[in-house]
């Protein structure tokens, strides 16, 4: 059996086929291509926050990208282009810290690393234009920024990534304090770019969309990770 | 105590949101929400995944409703309306085969009834109007056929037969929603126990054995109507228990 991979979702109102403004949960797909590419079953999550029982039946999770995470989970008030989904905050904020606790390999993208960052106590910036002075994690409306990272060496992902640093950005926020993770991996401008917890099998952040184009290093890692549970 | 894992049979379609055009897995939240509602924790199926191994993950499953299934697999010349999801024919024939031989308990909505009969060698009509000479088991998408101010249209009473699984659990009648243009011909190895009295369309397919696996050509999801979902996590529930 393959290992079992949840992937968080979004729950927005979505229009295809007849259908007009549905409330739907959805996951794009690459990121389901991304993990059935590096050898784990998807099962996507839609938020719920009952109880993260789920977790006990999964080899990994990933907190998958969307909008921003409440700043009042990191004691903030929310700035004026903060767009948030609550019940997605605490469903997910209860599954990363089930899966946490039971050194579940997490895989954080985009939102998710910042959802990571909350958890582990830190903050985020709430418009990155505000602080950095340039758009260039998130040019235009679905256009993706092109940047190159630089990897913190003694890292694991530093091991994982090789000399290709290139990387696929789309956000508006970032992490300011990545509480108690650690920083693997920052943009040329300063930015938290990747963090991890080394004190755990496998939690790796990272700001950027690795799913876009199936990276291996990353999501080889991952579920390669998820493999060794059972 | 964990409870009951249930898998939904989702779409892989592009969608638009809030600006964004992209291929995404999704299913509508109704569903999601009456798997909470019932007492189960819902987990979507992708169909771009092959392979089964993810049912020894679960407690029960739901096939979804959605497009129509390729009438080749049931031999008939497609139809000009119909609409194939090959994708998603290929992963739920598996899905559902597998789940049939593993007694997982299950539950069909709509085109997931109809999964169900293609899969056990039954076969489908393409175009209700064909038939029975009127839609009005088509109500139009987004509206609510059993809201108070509804007119008739997509709303019909479904018939039950006595002593079926069915009738325990929905009683002799019931008054149903209607979003479906293709129809059971033939069950396939369920059995048929509930009709639409007014032109004896298939509304209800059951198992013969003692696993839960029940059909249905409406969408209890979308009303206050849950009975067929608390029982699918009812067994789910039970089958957990006994392993």
């Amino acid at each position: 059996m393959r290992p079992v991979i949840g992937i968080t979702t979004y729950v927005e109102s979505a229009t295809w086929g007849v259908w007009t403004d549905l409330p739907t949960a959805l996951i794009p797909q690459d990121y389901v291509a991304a993990v059935n590419a590096a050898g784990g079953r998807a099962v996507l999550l839609p938020p719920d926050d009952l109880d993260a029982d789920v977790v006990g039946v999964l080899d990994g999770l990933v907190l998958s990208g969307g909008a921003d995470v409440g700043p009042e989970l990191y004691g903030a008030q929310a700035g004026p282009r903060t767009v948030t989904r609550p019940e997605r905050d605490s469903g997910e904020l209860m599954l990363a810290r089930a899966a946490l606790a039971g050194d579940l390999p997490v895989l954080g993208v985009c939102r998710g690393i910042q959802l990571l960052a909350v958890a582990a106590g830190g903050a985020l910036h709430q418009h990155l234009p505000d602080v950095l002075g340039h758009e260039r994690h998130q040019p235009a409306p679905a256009t993706y920024g092109r940047q190159e990272v630089t990897f913190v060496a003694g890292s694991r992902l530093s091991g994982l990534m090789g000399d290709d640093r290139g990387v696929h950005c789309y956000h508006h926020q970032g992490v300011a304090d990545a509480g108690s993770l650690t920083v693997a991996a920052r943009a040329g401008d300063g930015l938290i770019e990747a963090v991890e917890d080394p004190g755990k099998r496998f939690v790796l952040g990272v700001q950027w969309h690795p799913e876009v184009v199936r990276d291996k290093r990353i999501f080889g890692a991952f579920v390669e990770a998820a493999s060794g549970r059972r | 105590m964990r409870r009951p894992l249930i898998g939904l049979t989702s779409y892989a379609q592009n969608v638009q949101y809030g600006g964004t055009d992209l291929l995404a897995g999704m299913l509508p939240m109704s569903y999601v929400k009456a798997v909470h509602a019932t007492g189960g924790r819902a987990v979507l199926i992708t169909p771009d995944d092959p392979g089964t191994d993810v049912l020894e993950s679960l407690d029960g499953i739901v096939f979804c409703g959605g497009g129509d299934v390729d009438p080749a697999l049931y031999g008939a010349e497609q139809h000009p309306a119909t609409e194939a999801d090959n994708v998603r024919d290929t992963s739920e024939l598996m899905l559902m085969r597998a789940a049939l031989d593993s007694g997982l308990p299950l539950l069909g909505v709509c085109r997931g009834m109809q999964v169900m009969a293609v899969a056990t060698g039954g076969s489908l009509h393409q175009h209700l109007p064909d038939l029975v000479g009127h839609e009005r088991h088509r109500a139009a998408p987004g509206t609510d056929p059993l809201a108070a101010d509804a007119s008739s249209f997509g709303r019909h009473d479904v018939v039950v037969r006595e002593g079926s699984a069915a009738f325990s659990l929905l009683g002799e009648r019931l008054t149903v929603n209607s979003f479906h243009h293709q129809a059971i011909d033939d069950p396939g190895k369920f059995t048929i126990t509930g009709w639409c009295p007014d032109d004896r369309i298939v509304e209800i397919i059951e198992g013969t054995g003692p696993a839960f696996q029940l059909g249905v050509q409406w969408h209890p999801e979308r009303t206050g109507d849950l009975r067929a979902f608390s029982a699918l996590t009812e067994a789910a529930a039970r089958t957990k228990m006994a392993v």
